[in-house]
């Protein structure tokens, strides 16, 4: 199914296509459990989330954690952590938010803003960029979902 | 005298019961980090077990640090909770010291390690000579790969104790520890209760208000500051 290019027209389509993929890793359990997002402020990121969120905690009231800088959400039989790195800018932040505690657990991570943490990828992740694409059509984006190897 | 002791700087959680050195009774779970579900429920059967109560504990003991941002709060505030109004003496030691402790009555070098993620340990160095330690060295993190620099110059056979053994080993490129027995690692409470044990026949007297967690700086965080000062004082020039 990966490597895969999406393009949406709305944010509902945005939020299916994150459905989708949480429906892809529940089938397949060899996909990494931790979803790189990248893209501009306002892009669709938490859309996305929250359709990952409707599959695997349909309970989760998902709202970007841009203060909280981490939303964990009980799933039906994982937890999501729903980080946002937009404000972390190096390795003693990440270690103050418990962001390793978090990866030990056995729970699936979505991570806003990983542009921040280059340094901090797992050894196996998937990426999901999403880009707005048509200057005339404001609704509508491009998504990418990849799978990657860090490259620490 | 009565210590109780906890550890939860590590993915181990581990409490324990002891008269003056002598160990009552202790607990060790490793089901993942879920330090703030296990550790009550650990010191309470531990206290059931042996008819104590922790009116009765004359010292309640910590490791303060290094280790996991979580692990580490979750351990300090217990600790704090269980002694709080008690008017008992609490003490914080080096998780890293607790570690290296277990390994006694070895005698040679001690390298305790603990994961601290991305190739870095925490670590410090101990001489043992049978009955006592020595601290060669401050609690410090480091690359991995620089520990193994080091302990190739000091040129000894050394002992390698700590949840960071499985990745030190890896990072290492020529250097073999001495055989530790595995079960060394995962009686930590006890080690801290030694550590506290020490410290107190010292005559450190602390209270639950004076204990508090102790972080270590990682070198790579090092390095990002002293380029964006660096990057600074550029621009300001």
């Amino acid at each position: 199914m990966l490597p895969q290019e999406i393009k949406t027209a709305s944010v509902q389509e945005t939020e299916a296509v994150g459905a989708q993929l949480a429906n892809a890793m529940l089938k397949d359990l060899s996909l990494p459990p931790f979803v790189a997002l990248y893209g501009d402020l306002g892009v669709g990121k938490t859309a996305f989330v929250r359709g990952f969120a409707s599959v695997i905690a349909p309970a989760a009231l998902v709202r970007s954690p841009t203060f909280a800088l981490v939303n964990e959400y009980r799933g039906k039989s994982k937890p999501l952590f729903h980080f946002d790195m937009y404000r972390i800018t190096g390795e003693d932040d990440l270690y103050s938010i418990g962001y390793d505690d978090y990866l030990a657990r056995d729970g699936i991570a979505l991570v806003e803003w990983s542009e921040n943490i280059p340094y901090a990828l797992p050894e196996r992740y998937l990426r999901v960029e999403i880009i707005k694409d048509d200057q005339e059509d404001p609704d509508s984006r491009i998504i990418t979902i990849e799978e990657r190897k860090s490259l620490c | 005298m009565l210590i109780f002791a906890l550890d939860s700087t590590a993915v181990v959680g581990s409490v324990a019961l002891c008269r003056d050195d002598t160990p009552l009774a202790s607990f060790t779970v490793k089901n993942g980090n879920t330090h703030s579900e296990t550790l009550l429920p650990m010191a309470k059967a531990l206290f059931d077990v042996t008819g104590y109560t922790p009116d009765d504990v004359d010292v309640f003991a910590c490791s303060e640090g290094p280790g996991s941002f979580t692990g580490v709060r979750i351990g300090v505030a217990t600790v704090k909770g269980l002694a709080f109004g008690k008017n008992k003496t609490v003490i914080g030691v080096s998780s890293l010291e607790a570690m290296a402790r277990n390994l006694l009555p070895a005698s040679g070098l001690i390298c305790a390690v603990m994961n601290a993620r991305r190739g870095q340990v925490y670590n410090a160095l101990f001489h043992a000579n049978g009955n006592e330690l020595t601290r060669l060295c401050p609690d410090r993190a480091l690359a991995a790969t620089d520990l193994e620099t080091e302990l190739l110059a000091r040129g000894e056979p050394f002992y390698l104790v700590g949840d960071g053994v499985e990745v030190t080993t890896s990072a290492f490129q020529s250097l073999t520890p001495l055989p530790v027995a595995s079960i060394a690692a995962e009686k930590n409470a006890l080690g801290v209760a030694a550590c506290a044990l020490r410290l107190y026949k010292e005559g450190m007297r602390t209270t639950d208000q004076e204990l508090s967690p102790t972080y270590l700086r990682l070198p790579q965080a090092e390095r990002e500051r002293l380029e964006k000062e660096q990057a600074k004082k550029g621009s300001e020039q």
